[in-house]
């Protein structure tokens, strides 16, 4: 039995990891089409991961090593109490903010593995990235807080199970001030753009990944290729209902992810307070909308 | 027998003035100090719930019953208290500065006396003794200018707390004739339907005291200096213990203040705690701002403490059984993390001399044992899960989602991810980046040290990941205060009223993975180690730019964007409003003075008008 | 064993991550190629931003002994396996510069390079031959630039030195600086 979910969480490990890299790929595809480009394949990001893993590399200590091992290794262990369709490990452990502290440690050990390395951009970017979190996690914190209350729970497969029957039951239909916002924050929780000053390549040298080379690279793509699963996945258990199988879940990821990649692909970057600003001004003030409709 | 209480007051007593005799030789005066505080530990074994025990003093004829009473809360808080004391004790074996044990010993004998006293004389009594070791403590710290100057503000709130705390217990003594704090609770309790506003501004006096020594928003001005001035070894004891003694005052009188009758409600919860509610998140939120900016390291746990303990108020606040449970959790969590942050700051400190943080810079190396318990200590302190500040972070959430506060919940929210930040800027500054040539014969602190550190770190990853053996003892205070306690199901369980958390299973998970992580770590192409100056400088070759570690080292303006937009928060100074008040004060009084010293007439005049109004006062009553 | 060479020839030939080394007139070139009207990304091929991240460093156009030195210390921050590509005739011969004072003539006299691509400048054109060039040359086996380097270490050491000590460091030491002041 034990054994059974040790197998079902590895699994559920590299569904994420393979989807993740999938969508990484699928997203420089269509941003090259948008900008009238071929593009690479769509696999190409596999190709990347296993050649940063087969490359040579140097380390700046055990913190550098423990810090990016940790970034991978938390965001896999949030992962498996995600619900995803049919797949859903552990039902009764399913709270929200449970897995988003969770996913926290991540950047904590991804923040201490590139500052440990003693290169100040890395730092930089951390402390931009850090401040951009702090931005968007007001206004996700309000959208959170509301379907709380909306749905009586805080457990997502709860939550869930509340949107059942159909597509007017989703509460991206029933809390749309609040779907709003939450979009609006995860384009900053994928760092995609304008919300992408943290890596900022020409200014302060692609920020926390600075001084990462072969599989300590390989390690921050596999991060963001979970993050990017984690983050989304959350998005459509919370708003679009959930899903009956593992195929439509990643369809409906998908979508999320594809509006967040248009938005990528035109827009420029943010300063980093006026980022902020933004973020305390248009969503959190939709967050709060939303927040007082379901508490009056 | 019941007297054992009392031999928790004197034992510590005794042992103070042995330390006292011995204060020269630094290291007999921290041995006692140490072994007083064991003693104590090994004495609370003999001491159990219900234990009452009543000593009358008779003070110049007039009888004045001195009782004890130990209740479910006053044992779980001196358990937690002497036991870190006892760490913290231990650790300061090998302390040098100028901090006096026989101080820290008058402040234990007054911790267990606050602790298990139910007379309002003997609290106030333990009250001033606490108040005055501890100011007197603060005077030892590393730059006596500055802690003198933190130690006069510290007596200035302390005595305006003791004015309030006095009058509010002669208040209560000429109301009831009793001095007995049980009794004055229920008899408050029971005259609140009627008078509520009697009962509230009773109350207030008593809660102004406890909010100054837990230094809540507005009062919270000396915390910063105090904490950040006061000698490194006393600290983490004025950080995690006695920042609790208000929690407990506080505990103690909350019953009667939250009773619904005749007062009005507002979004469930009745309005005076509806607004304590938002002095507690107000209290985390400002502490967060203002953490951001610091350049001290210890200020800046300062200002995490005072944060802290603003959730703590806001939990307690809203007296749900949810509510209290995660506050008292809160209030140990906090004590542990926070004590262990501040022995390993007070480890940084006396091997490098300094506590800018822009000084320090790239210690892990030097220091890996103190490095991991502050890397511990801040996950903890950020709440992230397997360590032990997840759970109470997320009860509070709980708790306040429960009451259907979206907005404070949301601040909260925003002052857990300030948190986040401060605490990381901290953790690079101190113990990451360059290490500058000054520290490269830094070595780790002696073992006395060590050992410490390791069980820091073994609890605050023990009681994250067994939350019952906390929330247990937990569930029999809130039950004693008449509330339902929260089920814990099985150790480990974290149960709230959304959803739960089994904790172990999260701890499961996370070594999963970190074993398949370093498995794929190991398997793939080799690494090299290499030293911090061979790093990415735009292709230039540092030397030939005179580029040293302390200038390619980022920690000075680290959140320099948002300074920004806090800026006009910043131009609000509370300082200056006590400042303002002080001023006005010494102007009112000297005029007053005036009229006194000024014509001998008029203060006869004074004199005898005073007279009259007394007896007619006299007469009339 | 050698399956596995092979398999991993084959996937470091298809993700060539690029530091372009931008000295001279060459770097005109490469917008056209990163952009939509030749798109480089289509090989796998995208610019970085660091040596560290860094499969090939392009060194586009003549190197004067000052950006010489960078280079070589770029070069050798840069993570095995690494391959150079030269690039234009600046590289090659001097270029226009082939009798000036303080210009290199051969690249290949201080670093190891994999691929020259000749012309000036080459088009971009040329540049994505030379990628599918070095691709094939990977997947070979044949492109060991960076092991020539580490074998013949003395060799190169010595042709750098021979004309690195004719530069001077940009700033004045911190003890000059008191000296003078």
């Amino acid at each position: 039995m034990i054994f059974l979910k040790l197998l079902e969480g590895i699994g559920v490990g590299l569904l994420s990891l393979t989807v993740g890299l999938l969508f990484m790929g699928l997203a420089r595809k269509i941003t090259a089409r948008i900008q009238r480009r071929y593009g690479p394949p769509v696999l190409q990001n596999f190709i990347d991961v296993f050649k940063l893993f087969s490359k040579q590399s140097i380390s700046h200590g055990f913190a550098f090593d423990l810090g990016l091992v940790a970034g991978v290794s938390a965001l896999l262990a949030a992962v498996v109490f995600l619900p995803m369709g049919q797949i859903n490990l552990f039902p009764h452990n399913s709270s929200l903010i449970m897995i988003i502290y969770l996913m926290t440690m991540a950047y904590l050990g991804m923040a201490m593995g590139v500052s440990s390395s003693g290169n100040p951009n890395a730092t930089i970017g951390v402390a931009r990235a850090l401040t951009m979190m702090m931005g968007y996690e007001l206004p996700f914190a309000a959208v959170i807080f509301s379907v709380y209350i909306f749905a009586k729970t805080g457990s997502l497969t709860n939550i869930v199970a509340a949107q059942g029957g159909g597509f007017l039951n989703w509460n991206m239909v029933r809390l749309p001030f609040g779907f709003l916002a939450a979009e609006i924050a995860l384009q900053g929780m994928l760092g995609e753009k304008p919300f992408d000053m943290a890596i900022a390549p020409a200014e302060i040298a692609s920020g926390p990944m600075v001084e990462l080379g072969g599989k300590y690279l390989g390690f921050g793509m596999l991060q963001h290729a979970v993050g990017i699963y984690l983050e989304t996945g959350i998005m459509v258990d919370l708003f679009l209902g959930g899903a009956s199988n593992i195929w439509i879940f990643v369809t409906k990821q998908f979508e999320l992810f594809f509006i967040a990649l248009l938005i990528n692909a035109v827009l420029p970057r943010f300063k980093i307070e006026d980022g902020v600003k933004f973020m305390w001004k248009v969503p959190l003030l939709l967050g709060v909308i939303q927040a007082l409709i379901v508490v009056l | 027998m019941n007297s054992n209480i009392i031999w928790l007051v004197f034992t510590p007593l005794i042992g103070s003035a042995i330390a006292a005799i011995l204060y020269r030789v630094k290291f007999l005066d921290r041995l006692v100090t140490f072994s007083t505080f064991a003693i104590t530990l090994l004495l609370l074994f003999s001491v159990h719930v219900g234990q009452s025990y009543t000593f009358n003093l008779n003070f110049m004829g007039k009888i004045i019953p001195l009782s004890w009473n130990v209740t479910h809360l006053s044992i779980f808080m001196l358990y937690i208290s002497v036991a870190f004391g006892t760490l913290l004790t231990f650790y300061s074996l090998m302390d040098k500065s100028r901090m006096k044990g026989f101080l820290l010993l008058l402040i234990l004998a007054a911790n267990n006396w606050i602790f298990t006293t139910n007379d309002m004389v003997g609290f106030f009594f333990a009250w001033e003794l606490m108040g005055w070791a501890s100011i007197v403590s603060v005077l030892g710290g590393r730059d006596e200018n500055s802690s003198r100057h933190a130690a006069l503000y510290y007596a200035m709130m302390s005595i305006a707390g003791s004015y309030s705390m006095f009058f509010g217990v002669f208040t209560l003594w000429k109301l009831t004739g009793s001095l007995s704090i049980s009794t004055n609770v229920a008899y408050l309790s029971s005259i609140v339907g009627m008078h509520p506003w009697w009962v509230l501004g009773i109350v207030s006096l008593f809660f102004v005291t406890f909010m100054i020594k837990a230094g809540i928003f507005p009062f919270h001005t000396w915390v910063p200096m105090a904490y950040a001035y006061a000698p490194d070894t006393f600290t983490p004891f004025l950080s995690g213990v006695m920042s609790k003694y208000g929690i407990y005052g506080m505990l103690l009188f909350l019953p009667i203040s939250l009773m619904e009758k005749g007062m009005p409600a507002a979004f469930g919860l009745p309005w005076v705690n509806y607004i304590f509610m938002w002095i507690g998140v107000t209290t985390a939120v400002v502490g967060t701002v203002l953490a951001f900016f610091q350049d001290d390291v210890k200020k800046l746990f300062a200002y995490s403490s005072f944060s802290n303990l603003g959730y703590i108020v806001a939990a307690i606040s809203l007296f749900s059984s949810v509510g209290v449970t995660a506050g008292i959790y809160h209030a140990f969590n906090h004590l542990l993390f926070k004590g262990a942050l501040f022995i390993t700051l007070a480890a940084v400190i006396s091997r490098t001399g300094t506590s800018k943080m822009s000084e320090m810079g790239g210690l892990w190396r030097k220091m890996p044992v103190t490095f991991f318990t502050f890397f511990i200590g801040i996950a903890s302190a950020a709440g992230i899960p397997p360590f032990n500040g997840f759970g109470s972070k997320w009860l509070i959430y709980q708790a306040m989602i429960k009451q259907h506060l979206p907005f404070a919940t949301v601040m909260l929210f925003l002052a857990s991810t300030g948190a986040f930040m401060y605490l990381f800027k901290a953790f690079h500054s101190v113990f990451l980046g360059q290490r500058s040539a000054r520290y490269d014969n830094v070595k780790e602190v002696p073992v006395v040290g060590q050992i410490v550190e390791y069980l820091l770190m073994f609890a605050m990853i023990f009681f994250g990941v067994q939350p019952g053996y906390i929330l247990k003892p937990i569930g029999a205070i809130v039950s004693s205060m008449g509330l339902k306690p929260l089920p814990t199901m099985a150790n480990g369980y974290v149960t709230g009223m959304f959803s739960n958390v089994y904790v172990p299973l999260i701890s499961w998970s996370l070594a999963i993975s970190f074993t398949v992580g370093f498995i794929l770590f190991f398997i793939s192409a080799k690494h090299k180690y290499v030293s911090q100056s061979d790093n990415y400088t735009a292709g230039q070759i540092p030397e030939e730019w005179n580029l040293t570690p302390e200038t390619y080292q980022f920690s000075w303006k680290f959140y320099e964007p948002i300074e920004g937009i806090f800026a006009p928060f910043f131009r609000i100074k509370i300082d200056g409003f006590f400042r303002g008040l002080a001023n006005w004060t010494a102007a009112t009084s000297s005029a007053i003075k005036e009229i006194f010293v000024s014509n001998a007439q008029i203060y006869a005049f004074f004199a005898v008008a005073g007279l009259i109004i007394f007896v007619i006062a006299g007469w009339v009553a | 064993m050698s399956e596995w060479k092979d398999l991993t020839n084959f996937f470091r030939g298809r993700s060539f991550w690029m530091l372009h080394y931008c000295t001279g007139c060459g770097a005109m070139e490469l917008p056209p190629t990163m952009t939509s009207r030749w798109d480089m990304e289509r090989f796998g091929v995208i610019p970085m931003a660091t040596p560290r991240q860094a499969d090939i460093l392009l060194v586009t156009g003549y190197l004067s002994l000052k950006s010489l030195k960078r280079l070589i210390y770029t070069y050798e921050q840069m993570h095995a396996p690494k391959w150079v590509l030269g690039f234009g005739s600046c590289t090659i011969n001097g270029g226009v510069y082939w009798d000036s004072y303080n210009v290199i003539e051969r690249l290949d006299k201080y670093l190891p390079v994999d691929l020259y691509i000749a012309g000036c400048m080459p088009r971009p054109e040329a540049i994505l031959d030379s990628f599918k060039k070095l691709r094939e040359l990977v997947e070979k086996g044949e492109a060991k630039g960076y092991e020539k380097y580490v074998k013949n270490y003395e060799w190169y050491k010595a042709n750098q030195d021979r004309v690195l000590k004719r530069t001077k460091p940009v700033l004045q030491k911190p003890e000059e600086v008191t000296r003078s002041a």
